[in-house]
């Protein structure tokens, strides 16, 4: 008993007793939740999965075009344009509604001279993709502006060649 | 086309069908009962004591555990605030487009994070290396919560029996880190980096876009962030956008999995109580909390939010729950814009923050709610002329002036520096002379957020001025340390009492009380902020 509480004594025994273990466990904490966590989750994000990890990047010919998490400034006629970034939360928002989408066809139809159709159905594909991703009811439905107008971009490679050799020559 | 009922269906079935495997756990953790993987689970627990240099076994007054969880996160504070200072000095994982915070700055978020509360007087994408993001930021949001649901566990050990003891700040604080906090937000991680949240050390990519511009893309430990960052009620994003940025919240699956992670602790507590002082009594407060947030998401929705400020890809119904969701947990996450949410929308985040308790933070909301419990059976003991008892044991005159206390400091905290905002002009430094009821709403909501550890707010880098700095800072601070300090205090005071084992004069549990409580709560909130409220957001 009597030892037990010399114990005690000494562990809340003034400033210098009670601050040891609050030092010791941050210290500890730090380790492990500042520095071990983040880094382990890194090594295995790198190589479980490398393409989110590194921000879902797309590429054109091998060269990263963007992210399709991000939207990017698009301002040739040719291409869908996305939302104004003051309009969204982010500034970076990558979807539109298929509203606006489909708004923007007979602009890109009349740039390009590809026939309303089947720019359309394009729209309507990607539609159905981010529904399959959200497993079709856990939002509502959108177009991905970046993999909207990389699939116009692969589909009529003689439409949009000028963009190719430009992304080509900054490099 | 949005599926809202699927959606609600998904969030609610799916949080308690987490949360009753995690209430269960945590009451294992309070009474110190055996765990699956005991054997292993003890062995890591007792490395980690040995070098802390603990006695497990020692139990601690409530003043002494207070002091515990006071000095710890006094430490951590004090080392955060000078990585914010000096981080462009510090030569790892560096970024020389990143200053070094200025004082008030530096004050605002250590104090900001420590405290749970995560409001953002600046831009993490823009302003932070990715050391800070990592050793500063995702260290603290462990802290915070950890130090919360502790305080928790001491607090619900008063009630089981007299003299069980408080138990021990640092016996729990490292469980709930190494035993619950670090391998759901490791797991959790895992699944946001699947839906499509980055994890890397680059601090961005270059990119040459389609039409040949350059683009920044920012990037860094995102995932193992942002995980973290809803379980533990925190609320601080990696970037300005927070859950709105589409690296922080990807998709509607990812939205989701993240309401569910805010939600899950808040509610898994009042199973966890229920385990340990009666189902009944557990069940009861659950149910108080649900219906309490239906509520609040039936106001939020009575009006459609948006477009300008939200996300296409979540739309008004999934802003407004995941907005709901992390406010009433006082998480402070948002998936869009304030600035986009209807004024009944803002109505139900004031009022979620007013609460504090439906179901509140990590720990804290559970015993806010306990608060409400305790006041409640005062007051209707007083009507029908009963001594109030709770579990048996007589609530005494200093019990109930700590709870009215914890009551009162709550408004305090908000009215006053709104009120001293506009009175010295810094307010309307920041939202015009020309004084509406929007302008006052965000004024309001910021210190309403600051003083419940929620914030969200409609302000952020624009606040960052010494003022907004320090005033928000000292808010964020009385409104964690003294509200735990008396819930701390009471717990002391129950510990121990003597159990009479007779029948309770005023039942906690069941259909009448789950409605007095409901009525208590949200009669007395809305008798303390009704007028606020009213030229507020019922003006907008």
């Amino acid at each position: 008993m009597k030892k037990g509480m010399t114990k005690s004594e000494n562990e809340t025994g003034g400033m210098k007793g009670a601050l040891k273990p609050a030092v010791r466990v941050v210290i500890v904490m730090l380790l492990v939740t500042g520095v071990a966590y983040p880094l382990s989750l890194v090594a295995i994000g790198q190589v479980v999965f490398p393409f989110q990890s590194n921000g879902s990047l797309l590429s054109v010919d091998g060269k990263p075009v963007g992210s399709v998490l991000i939207a990017q400034e698009f301002a040739s006629p040719k291409f869908f344009h996305p939302r104004p970034a003051a309009d969204s939360a982010s500034a970076v928002d990558p979807h539109i509604t298929p509203e606006d989408a489909f708004s923007q066809v007979t602009r890109v139809s009349e740039a390009t001279g590809i026939a309303e159709n089947p720019i359309r159905t394009l729209i309507q594909l990607n539609i159905e993709r981010g529904r399959s991703e959200n497993l079709n009811a856990f939002a509502p439905d959108y177009v991905n502006v970046l993999k909207l107008n990389l699939d116009l971009m692969e589909q009529y490679p003689e439409e949009y060649a000028e963009f190719e050799s430009r992304a080509q020559d900054s490099r | 086309m949005v599926e809202p009922i699927i959606q609600l269906i998904t969030v609610i079935g799916g949080t308690l069908a987490l949360a009753v495997p995690f209430g269960l756990y945590i009451a294992r953790l309070i009474a110190y009962e055996t765990r699956p993987l005991e054997r292993t689970l003890s062995r890591v627990e007792n490395g980690f004591f040995r070098v802390i240099g603990i006695d497990k076994n020692r139990q601690m007054t409530w003043k002494e555990y207070f002091l515990a969880l006071i000095l710890t996160n006094g430490i951590v504070f004090g080392f955060v605030f000078f990585v914010l200072l000096f981080q462009d000095s510090i030569p790892i994982l560096s970024n020389p487009t990143r200053e070094g915070f200025t004082a008030d700055l530096a004050f605002n978020t250590a104090i900001s994070f420590v405290t749970n509360t995560d409001l953002q007087h600046y831009l993490g994408d823009q302003q932070l290396t990715v050391f800070s993001q990592m050793v500063a930021l995702t260290f603290m949001m462990f802290v915070a919560p950890a130090s919360g649901i502790a305080a928790a566990f001491a607090f619900i050990r008063a009630f089981i029996r007299k003299n069980f003891g408080l138990g021990n700040f640092y016996v729990d604080f490292t469980r709930v880190i190494i035993t619950l906090l670090l391998p759901v937000a490791f797991l959790s991680s895992l699944l946001l980096m699947f839906f499509g949240v980055p994890q890397t050390l680059d601090s961005s990519v270059d990119v040459t876009t389609v039409e040949g511009r350059q683009q920044i893309i920012v990037t860094g430990p995102v995932s193992s962030l942002e995980s973290i960052k809803e379980l533990g009620s925190n609320g601080g994003g990696y970037y300005g956008a927070n859950s709105a940025h589409p690296f922080e919240n990807p998709n509607g699956l990812s939205n989701t999995y993240e309401i569910m992670l805010m939600l899950v602790i808040p509610v898994a507590f009042p199973i966890a109580y229920g385990k340990l002082l009666g189902a009944g009594r557990g069940v009861s407060i659950l149910i108080a909390m649900l219906i309490g947030f239906g509520f609040l998401l039936a106001v939020g929705n009575v009006a459609e939010s948006g477009p300008g400020a939200l996300e296409t890809r979540f739309g008004s119904f999934n802003s407004v729950l995941f907005n709901i969701a992390s406010i009433s947990t006082n998480t402070g996450a948002v998936n869009s814009g304030l600035i986009g949410m209807a004024p009944n929308a803002v109505v139900s985040l004031l009022l979620a923050m007013f609460v504090q308790a439906i179901p509140g933070a990590d720990g804290t909301g559970m015993m806010t709610m306990m608060v409400y419990v305790i006041i409640t059976l005062f007051i209707v003991g007083l009507m029908v002329g009963k001594t109030p008892e709770f579990m048996s044991m007589k609530i005494s005159s200093k019990d109930i002036k700590l709870a009215v206390f914890i009551f009162l400091i709550h408004p305090a905290l908000i009215l006053i520096p709104t009120a001293l905002a506009f009175t010295t002009g810094n307010a309307q430094a920041l939202v015009g002379n020309d004084i509406t009821p929007l302008s006052y709403t965000q004024v309001l909501y910021e210190y309403t957020s600051a003083a419940s550890n929620n914030g969200s707010d409609y302000f952020g880098a624009s606040a960052n001025t010494p003022f907004w700095n320090w005033t928000t800072g000292i808010v964020m601070l009385l409104g964690r340390y003294v509200p735990i300090a008396l819930m701390l205090a009471i717990a002391g005071s129950f510990t121990v009492k003597d159990r009479k084992e007779l029948i309770e004069p005023i039942k906690t549990q069941g259909g009448l009380f789950i409605m007095i409580l409901l009525i208590m709560t949200f009669l007395l909130t809305a008798l303390t902020f009704f007028p606020f409220i009213a030229i507020g957001p019922f003006s907008m």
